[in-house]
């Protein structure tokens, strides 16, 4: 992860392998520290994508590599991300509260149910299984995890016989610091915000407008009401894709500078992907056709995330760009995920305003270059929230639950 | 004429826990100068479990990063895993200690539940798949391991900016297995810069040895029907020629204890290992031979790019 755009590896600042460097994950880690912000994220996933002109789908195994950065730090929050699809919970479980116990209460899984043939490949299986299929063992694969967390402090064995999964023992990891990791949950299909407002502590949702944040918020704030948990135990974080200047002409050319330096081949397939159609057999200088954007037809077997379609959709209809100039112009806008392409100081009233109309508890901030990018957020945004009474001006908590339930509550909705 | 054996040190579940929270001690484990430790070996050598334990990759994360030189082979067994899994951390921990670490594969795992009769490993991730809890699979596992390591050549990365390439990802091969595992890959990590990992296996009587064929991936065998014995801390060492010795604190002993021991044990009859530096090379070991050349490219050619 060096950062979103697949550019971001031709910076003169980065060695040609940073991405699996000891010490560029140390100083990302470190760096964070130093902003005081809650937590660092990691995706994952698997499988392969070809890495030919892009760092981002290489992957170290998340809980080894924050493992490495929690013993170089010691507040930042580290959420790492796992398969519930392709992973044996009780292995995962043990893992985990292993990962946790050595960050000193600072961990966190996002679960996640993984898409893609190539994962299943490495699996022994020729395809992935339907979304249905797949929520439904994460909803069993999550109560066996957190069964086995609590086995840990209570030194009972669990005896678990579900559907998927049949369980006799118990962990024997001492419990860490927090008790247990925080759960994340990433993914915005029905079945993805229902298992959130069960069970998750986190979610990373993908929000592009501010009135799809605030509905989005309510709903799944909602679901943890109706399952006897309170608004605030569950922390709303959409991602918010970055490019930062020093004024927004700077931002601007930055975004578009390291935009230009990638393929366009990736725009093309990333969209392909996300909207389940192959967008290089579209004009790119025609607007989208109906047959592109109309519902879709198998929701059960659309590889894609029915969350980031909708967004993506709504936003095309909205303007009726030319394919050329959507993808060129979710250079700002976004793509899947709200994107940014500002100041801090703009960036700062984007965060104050999305958070006082109720449409978020934080972001998920994902600058296009992490090495400059991360500095950024740390020595510019960070001071001005902190001016504004936003943001916390030390560490006052050690565990990543205590960060975020030193958090402000839920306004009432 | 007699060589002096190495030293390496053998630790169970309690001493996992007691090493990673004490400073002193990770500092006085980092100055020895013994080959290697084995974090978990309790895990695999058919000892009950202890009270409590870490999973051997997050003991390793803390250590590839709290620690400079010492070196480490994590536990692991198909019991409750995957290759690939096993793969991916064993991976992405060669990386991050500088190639300290290295892989101790066991065929069973004393801390997890027994999976389904039918397929005990790797069965109860509930998938479809899954084997017997027998040395084959811990061997094809072995196997799995090694071969992802290799399926992605670390000198393939080229970071070049002119024509905007950053991986020669046509050399990136998938590992299309098919033994007790079905695996296509390649690995999502470059094979590490030095060399893929050391394998190790656990036999302490001849039928506990692992199979064998050409391309085996075992290039070490703990144990007293390998070359590197293990000895419980209070007793002595073993007579006879051996390239190692891995000293084996007891449950009931401390990391310190272990520590005072090996200093002791150090000063008399073994022979110090380098300070720092991988495993491989610390062990004399050879790199392995790469996949071969018939193995399916997983990527085109890259090709240099212009902009939208
Ligand atoms: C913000 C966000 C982040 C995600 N991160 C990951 C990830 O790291 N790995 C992964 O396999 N899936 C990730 N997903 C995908 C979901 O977990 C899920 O597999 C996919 O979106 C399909 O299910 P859905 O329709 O519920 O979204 C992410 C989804 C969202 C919205």
């Amino acid at each position: 992860m060096l950062g979103y755009l697949p550019a971001a590896w031709k910076t003169p600042h980065l060695k040609k392998d940073a991405f699996v460097d000891p010490e560029y994950w140390e100083n990302l880690g470190k760096t964070a520290e130093r902003g005081t912000l809650d937590a660092i994220f990691l995706a994952d996933g698997p499988l392969l994508g070809d890495p030919a002109y892009d760092a981002n789908p290489i992957r170290l195994e998340p809980t080894v590599n924050w493992g490495h950065v929690a013993a170089a730090t010691s507040r930042v929050g580290l959420v790492a991300t796992a398969s519930s699809t392709f992973n044996d919970p009780f292995e995962l479980a043990e893992r985990f509260l292993s990962f946790d116990h050595q960050t000193g209460g600072r961990a966190a899984w996002n679960v996640v149910t993984t898409r893609g043939v190539p994962a299943a490949r490495n699996f022994g299986m020729p395809d992935i299984p339907f979304r249905d299929d797949r929520y439904e063992r994460a909803n069993e694969f999550v109560d066996v995890v957190r069964a086995l967390w609590a086995s840990a402090a209570t030194g009972r064995d669990v005896h678990f016989h579900g559907g998927f999964f049949d369980i006799d023992g118990r962990l024997r990891v001492p419990p860490s610091k927090q008790g247990h990791p925080v759960i994340f949950q990433a993914g915005g299909s029905p079945q993805g915000r229902e298992l959130a407002g069960r069970a998750a502590e986190g979610v990373f949702a993908a929000e592009l407008t501010k009135n799809q944040a605030i509905e989005h918020y309510r709903l799944v704030k909602g679901f943890a009401r109706s399952n006897g948990r309170s608004p605030d135990d569950i922390k709303i974080l959409p991602g918010l894709l970055l490019s930062l200047g020093s004024t927004e002409e700077e931002a601007r050319r930055r975004s578009d500078e390291i935009h230009d330096a990638g393929p366009p081949s990736y725009s093309i397939g990333w969209l392909s992907q996300a909207i389940g159609f192959d967008a290089s057999k579209l004009e790119l200088d025609e607007p989208f056709p109906e047959e592109v954007l109309a519902p879709i037809g198998n929701a059960q077997s659309f590889l894609g995330s029915i969350g980031f379609r909708e967004s993506i959709i709504t936003q095309i209809r909205k303007t009726n760009p030319t394919v050329r100039s959507y993808l060129k112009q979710t250079r700002y806008t976004g793509s899947g995920h709200a994107g940014f392409v500002g100041t801090p100081e703009q960036l700062a009233d984007h965060i104050e305003d999305w958070f006082h109309a109720g449409a978020i508890d934080g972001f998920n901030l994902q600058p296009d270059r992490l090495i400059d990018g991360l500095d950024v957020i740390v020595d510019e945004l960070v001071p001005i929230l902190r001016e504004r009474g936003l943001y916390r001006h030390q560490y006052e908590t050690e565990t990543l639950r205590e960060h975020f339930q030193a958090a402000s509550p839920t306004p009432p909705f | 004429m007699m060589t002096k054996p190495y030293l390496a040190l053998g630790l169970a579940g309690p001493h996992l826990v007691e090493l990673t929270t004490n400073h002193q001690l990770l500092e006085r484990w980092d100055a020895l100068p013994v080959a290697f430790s084995v974090l978990g070996i309790d895990r695999i050598d058919g000892s009950a479990p202890a009270p409590v334990t870490l999973s051997s990759s997050a003991v390793g994360a803390t250590l590839a990063s709290a620690t400079k030189r010492g070196r480490f082979l994590i536990a692991a067994s198909p019991q409750r895993d995957h290759p690939y899994n096993i793969a991916r951390r064993v991976a992405s921990l060669a990386h991050l200690s500088g190639g300290r670490s290295g892989l101790l594969i066991g065929v069973r795992d004393a801390y997890a539940p027994e999976g389904p009769k039918d397929a005990p490993a790797w069965g109860g991730a509930g998938l479809g798949g899954g084997a017997p809890l027998n040395a084959q699979t811990a061997y094809d596992t072995a196997r799995a391991v090694r071969a992802l390591e290799q399926s992605w050549p670390y000198d393939s990365i080229i970071g070049d900016r002119e024509t905007g390439i950053l991986v020669e990802s046509n050399r990136i091969l998938h590992v299309d297995i098919e033994n007790s595992f079905s695996i296509a890959g390649p690995l999502n990590a470059p094979a590490p810069e030095t060399g893929a990992s050391v394998i190790a296996w656990y036999a302490e009587t001849a039928t506990d040895r692992p199979p064998t064929s050409d391309d085996t991936p075992i290039e070490l065998i703990l144990g007293a029907a390998g070359s590197v014995p293990v000895v419980a801390l209070g007793k002595e060492p073993p007579v006879g020629q051996f390239a190692g010795i891995v000293l084996r604190a007891g449950i009931e002993q401390s990391v310190s204890e272990l520590l005072d021991a090996a200093e002791r044990w150090l000063a008399d009859g073994f022979v110090p290992s380098a300070l720092g530096g991988s495993l491989r090379a610390t062990l004399n070991l050879s790199l392995p031979a790469p996949l071969p050349s018939t193995a399916r490219a997983a990527f085109p050619v890259p090709q240099p790019h212009v902009s939208l």
